[in-house]
């Protein structure tokens, strides 16, 4: 290995700009958790009827195992993506497939931020200003990113703590739900199980960041234990949100349902205060932005390592991009296509990362035999 | 150019030359005084009336000339009964004793060798009771302008060895000494080094009050957030530095300055310890509230209002739609004009002598408030909301921070304004985002929140007993951490025992 090859794969990152290995549960959770979830049980409950709940817990666990395979290519390579891509597939293709990811990341950025968009324009303001309102929010979420991966992480913490007590708000459809919609438990066949699961895991997306944030853990070793409970903690509250919705609504009025978690904060009522899905969505804009920030971050930091360029800059074209793009988008067909296109290339990823330990395992041994 | 230029003069303002010139500069103020001694001891006395003791000069120096005819500055400096008398030739030593107030004794006008004595006198106030932080039980004794009686203060609190004081002098005219004062063995040599090295590189001309030294030490100066703690309370202070806090005194100010430090000591107030745990909790907890509310009430009543009015229930529906029936304005304007009255009554009440302030604030409150809504200009709904957010916000224990919250209240209402709940969700995302970054002396200003400091949670937003306050804050990093020893503190007795 020659010097100059050396000096790109040995990245070195500041101990002040590192995280404890505590905030990877945040940093996980926080990524998986976006507008996903406001919309998900309808897709699921296509599928595998009301037994989709099995079929998220089966989701989940699978995500656990990739969690565990991308762990088992970092702690073998002590750097990020981009240096395991050189290490594994040479300079010019590793290269590509760098670049390749940190596009995904930027339209999983897109998906995210076009959809919460479409979730505003539905719920709260129909006559939004869109392209006022992307500019405000692209200007504050580029001063967030500018501020740098710590701050990033301060607010997924953030979002966990704001958005947790959302859930106390679930006990609204518990008491007006019927709980026997769940039941019979297992009258779908393996397959169909399976088949919803398939869509189930698109709701986890978002860890494989993870393999751009991975050398800005202080300790990584120890942060695997907390990157497995971040997994936990986001099947469990997908389930419980799925149980709900289930409860609550018949299988076929869920079908005519295009979000579910919100149409279920609808209901909540106060002595001062009346449709709360406006306080939920207001709320959600803690769990978006973090999400966006941290997939903003990782894209852009990828071009940073591969080629040195600043990463305020790559920020800022970023930006650019998807402001252009999120006015482009302005039909719900086209939105709804995007999440499709987002949701396919995101499971091409998913199915990436064990090819990618695959070639990586074989590479090592080569190596280690010369 | 004009920077040099501006540069170039204040060195000569501060270069004493000779003697002879620094005498020629002095003699120009009419209460420099240069008296020829006649009798058994020839000499030429000379200083600062206005800043030399009187007592001294004639119980200690005029009766050591006249014992008896002594030749040389060494035999007047053994006649004379004051002690810390040197002898120097040193222009520039001369020119800052004789500007404390010391008498100088030459044996002949133009000599360069003098005699230095001490005999400076200070005018200044006396150790009052704080008015800015008061509270109801506790010390009652506030800093005051004088550097060494502020020191003295402290120093009776803190009988240690080990609180270690480091002096520098800052401003190129002004000289002041500024004080840096920490427990060494407790405070963190990082935080001490950051401090001394800001305030070494802190080239200005005048340094007038501690407040000077916060702005411009500050990690981030255009932040609208205070990252230094200002206290007038030594008892404060002595909590922050047995903490391993490092606190900085300017002399001529009665405001110390304490670093590193968080968003939420600013919300912790000294009563908080003199109560009974439980209680400071409660009370802490509805100050925090307070703030919450102060920020954000008048900006969730546009966001709701102009917005997202199906929010309102019904019968509430009623109580608003009769309170705001004949208002002409848009709820963004009502706001607005409200709450610039309050910011008027209350830059006129800071303003005005305290007696007269008061009434100001009282018609201010009820005659302006009743004839708005009389007039039809506000809402009463509105202005019980503003008047409760202006109460919320006194109830800060730190005056600093009751400004931020002032400001910081505008661009909640833009916010809500533009895009109702999610504008103001917006900027408070942009609020947070802001606190996350800043720092307090290097330290994170957002702990224990973020980085989360478990163990440092006991004393934020709640306060939880002595005995159960161990450990110093991590905030601090402090060298030794153990409060006590915990195992006996803790223990807790079974039934009957």
């Amino acid at each position: 290995m020659n010097k100059k090859r050396q000096s790109k794969i040995d990245l070195h990152v500041p101990e002040n700009l590192l995280v404890t290995p505590f905030f990877v549960f945040f940093l996980i959770h926080a990524m998986q958790l976006g507008v996903g979830i406001l919309s998900f049980e309808t897709y699921i409950a296509r599928d595998a009827g009301y037994d989709a709940w099995i079929s998220l817990l089966i989701a989940g666990a699978a995500i656990h195992l990739l969690l565990w395979i991308v762990y088992n290519i970092l702690q073998n390579s002590k750097g990020d993506i981009v240096s395991i891509h050189e290490e594994t597939f040479g300079k010019y293709i590793g290269g590509f497939l760098s670049i390749i990811f940190s596009l995904y990341v930027l339209l999983l950025t897109l998906t995210v931020l076009r959809t919460f968009i479409e979730v505003i324009q539905t719920w709260v303001f129909p006559q939004l200003n869109v392209w006022f309102f992307t500019l405000a929010l692209l200007l504050l979420i580029y001063y967030l990113v500018a501020g740098g991966f710590r701050l990033i992480t301060g607010l997924c913490l953030i979002s966990v703590l704001l958005a947790l007590p959302l859930l106390w708000l679930k006990f609204f459809p518990i008491q007006a739900g019927d709980i026997n919609n769940v039941f019979p438990i297992i009258d779908h066949t393996l397959v169909e199980l399976l088949s919803s699961a398939k869509t189930s895991i698109l709701g986890f997306l978002g860890f494989e960041l993870l393999l751009v944030f991975y050398p800005f853990i202080k300790n990584p070793e120890q942060s695997k234990k907390w990157a497995h409970y971040g997994v936990f903690f986001t099947t469990i509250i997908y389930v419980i949100s799925a149980i709900i919705a289930f409860i609550y609504f018949s299988e076929k009025q869920l079908d005519q349902v295009n979000w579910a978690t919100i149409s279920l904060w609808k209901i909540v009522e106060f002595p001062f205060v009346e449709r709360f899905e406006f306080i939920g969505i207001a709320l959600w804009l803690f769990v978006v932005i973090p999400n966006i920030c941290l997939a903003l971050w990782a894209a852009s930091r990828i071009p940073k390592r591969m080629f040195n360029i600043r990463q305020t800059y790559m920020v800022g074209i970023y930006c650019l991009i998807l402001y252009v793009a999120t006015i482009m988008l302005d039909e719900r067909q086209q939105i709804k296509e995007l999440n499709d296109i987002a949701n396919m290339i995101g499971f091409y990823v998913l199915m990436y990362i064990p090819v990618l330990f695959l070639f990586k395992k074989a590479r090592d041994k080569v190596r280690d035999t010369n | 150019m004009g920077k040099w230029e501006r540069r170039g003069r204040n060195q000569q303002l501060n270069k004493a030359g000779t003697i002879q010139t620094l005498y020629k500069k002095l003699k120009e103020s009419k209460d420099f005084l240069v008296y020829h001694h006649t009798g058994p001891t020839p000499c030429v006395i000379s200083y600062l009336k206005t800043m030399a003791d009187p007592k001294i000069l004639n119980e200690s120096i005029l009766p050591g000339l006249k014992n008896a005819d002594l030749h040389s500055l060494e035999k007047i400096k053994e006649a004379i009964t004051v002690e810390n008398i040197s002898i120097t030739d040193q222009a520039e030593k001369i020119k800052e004793k004789v500007l404390q107030g010391y008498v100088v004794i030459q044996m002949t006008e133009n000599d360069n060798q003098v005699l230095l004595i001490p005999a400076s006198t200070k005018v200044g106030r006396k150790v009052s009771i704080p008015e800015i932080e008061f509270s109801v039980v506790g010390p009652k004794e506030a800093f005051v302008e004088s550097l060494d009686k502020n020191m003295n203060l402290i120093r009776k609190r803190v009988p240690l060895p080990e609180l270690t004081v480091k002096e520098l002098s800052i401003g190129k005219l002004t000289n002041t000494r500024v004080a840096v004062v920490y427990i060494d063995g407790i405070a963190n040599e990082i935080n001490i080094n950051t401090v001394m090295q800001r305030l070494k590189e802190i080239d200005y001309d005048q340094m007038i009050d501690s407040s000077y030294i916060a702005q411009m030490i500050a990690d981030n100066s255009n932040s609208p957030f205070p990252q230094l703690l200002d206290t007038e309370r030594p008892d404060r202070m002595t909590e922050a530095l047995v903490e391993g806090k490092i606190a900085i005194l300017v002399d001529g100010s009665p405001h110390a300055l304490t670093c590193p430090t968080t968003i939420v000591e600013f919300f912790s107030a000294s009563d908080d310890y003199f109560m009974p745990w439980h209680l400071a909790t409660v009370f802490r907890l509805i100050r925090l509230f307070a703030v919450l509310f102060s920020v954000l009430s008048t900006s969730l009543y546009v966001a709701i209002l102009t917005h997202h009015h199906e929010m309102i229930p019904e019968e509430l529906l009623a109580t608003i739609i009769s309170s705001r029936a004949d208002i002409p304005f848009p709820p963004i304007l009502e706001v607005i004009i409200l709450e610039l009255t309050i910011e008027l009554l209350r830059e006129a009440g800071a303003r005005l002598p305290t007696k007269i302030g008061q009434t100001i604030g009282i018609v201010g409150g009820i005659v302006i408030g009743t004839a708005a809504v009389d007039a039809g200009l506000t809402s009463n709904v509105l202005l019980i909301i503003v008047a409760l957010s202006a109460l919320a916000s006194f109830t800060t224990p730190v005056y600093q921070i009751s400004n931020t919250i002032r400001l910081v209240r505008f661009p909640f209402i833009i916010g809500a304004q533009l895009w109702g709940l999610i504008g103001v969700s917006m900027v408070m995302a942009l609020f947070i985002g802001h606190l996350i970054k800043l720092q307090s002396i290097g330290t994170p200003f957002f702990a224990p929140i973020y980085p989360l400091r478990f163990t440092d949670l006991k004393d934020a937003f709640i306060r939880l007993p002595f005995n159960k306050q161990t450990q110093r804050p991590i905030q601090t990093r402090p060298l030794k951490s153990e409060r006590l020893q915990p195992s006996d503190a803790n223990k807790k007795r079974d039934i009957d025992e």
